[in-house]
């Protein structure tokens, strides 16, 4: 099957998920910067005692955080957290991801599974590499190269 | 003596070296789309730009104003780096009061990779896929910009591409 029908098939759960960084909502912005930092990643995620999302701090909340006070660093995340953020099970196509990230206008989803609870995250880089493996040929072009590779991971 | 048919290496004569170049073919329509689609299909534009000199608090002001996640930042009109929310995140915000009015070269991506804006919308995404970088500017054959392949940008085209194969 091409990516067509793929990404309209296929589910959730055959794309490379990512880690979930797990935070506390107690947690100081402070402490969660120096996790993501840690984890390399712009999202981390706080859960219930049922291991079930409750809210999502990503790098847009603290840019905007930042730029209203630079002092916001040791207030609890829990006072910043969104809990307006998409969600897919497992078990939903690809096309779902594309479709919560669309709707939400996030670049994150947090994958659950059919209890509710959370199994990975996933997103623009999952879809990405998703896509990409359809197109060899472009993705041997980026790995040789004909432009230098980046020293550093973006970035943007 | 040589034949006058064949061709003499001496003379360096040209072979194209894509005459058995056979470009690739899709049945999905998904991925004809994708490869056909220059990189400019995908919305490109507005983008953002400053210079390398910006103060890092005026680059956050700037990002936060105009709710984007990252900043061209050009000299002389050429691609030289970019800003962005995670250089935000693993450069600048535990560091803020100490860096805010240093020049934000200090504290972009440099030499960020980027697309020719006629390469395919195909190769964009594969730039996100295999370098991991978010954003993808687009630069003209003189490296100028063009404007800049945002998450939501191409979430948006995917699904235009996506309606479009299924029609």
């Amino acid at each position: 099957m091409g990516l067509f029908e793929n990404m309209r098939t296929a589910p959730v759960s055959e794309l490379t998920l990512r880690e979930v960084v797990r935070i506390s909502p107690d947690a100081s912005i402070r402490d969660v910067v120096n996790t993501l930092r840690a984890a390399e990643l712009g999202c981390a995620v706080a859960v219930d005692d049922d291991n079930k999302p409750c809210g999502l701090f990503t790098e847009a909340i603290l840019r905007m955080l930042l730029a209203k006070d630079p002092a916001c660093l040791d207030d609890q995340v829990a006072d910043h957290l969104t809990t307006a953020f998409p969600w897919v099970k497992l078990t939903d196509s690809i096309e779902m991801v594309l479709d919560a990230m669309e709707t939400k206008n996030f670049r994150f989803v947090v994958v659950v599974d059919e209890n509710g609870k959370i199994t990975g995250l996933t997103g623009q880089k999952g879809l990405m590499e998703y896509v990409a493996e359809h197109f060899p040929g472009e993705v041997m072009v980026q790995r040789i190269g004909t432009k230098h590779y980046p020293e550093q991971r973006e970035g943007a | 003596m040589a034949d006058s048919q064949t061709p003499d290496p001496g003379k360096g004569e040209f072979q194209d070296p894509l005459e058995n170049y056979d470009p690739p073919t899709f049945d999905d329509p998904l991925e004809r789309g994708l490869h056909e689609e220059t990189v400019t299909a995908i919305q490109s534009q507005p983008y953002a730009a400053i210079s390398t000199e910006t103060s890092v608090a005026d680059a956050l002001q700037k990002l936060a104003a105009q709710e984007i996640s990252c900043l061209l930042v050009e000299q002389d009109g050429k691609l030289v780096g970019v800003f962005s929310d995670r250089d935000l995140l693993n450069k600048v915000a535990l560091e803020y009061a100490d860096v805010k009015n240093r020049p934000v070269h200090e504290f972009m991506t440099q030499q960020p990779i980027y697309v020719d804006e006629t390469d395919s919308a195909a190769a964009a995404l594969s730039v996100m896929a295999v370098s991991g970088y978010r954003h993808v500017p687009i630069v003209d054959l003189e490296e100028n910009i063009i404007g800049i392949v945002s998450p939501q940008r191409v979430t948006k085209f995917l699904r235009a591409q996506l309606d479009k194969a299924a029609s």
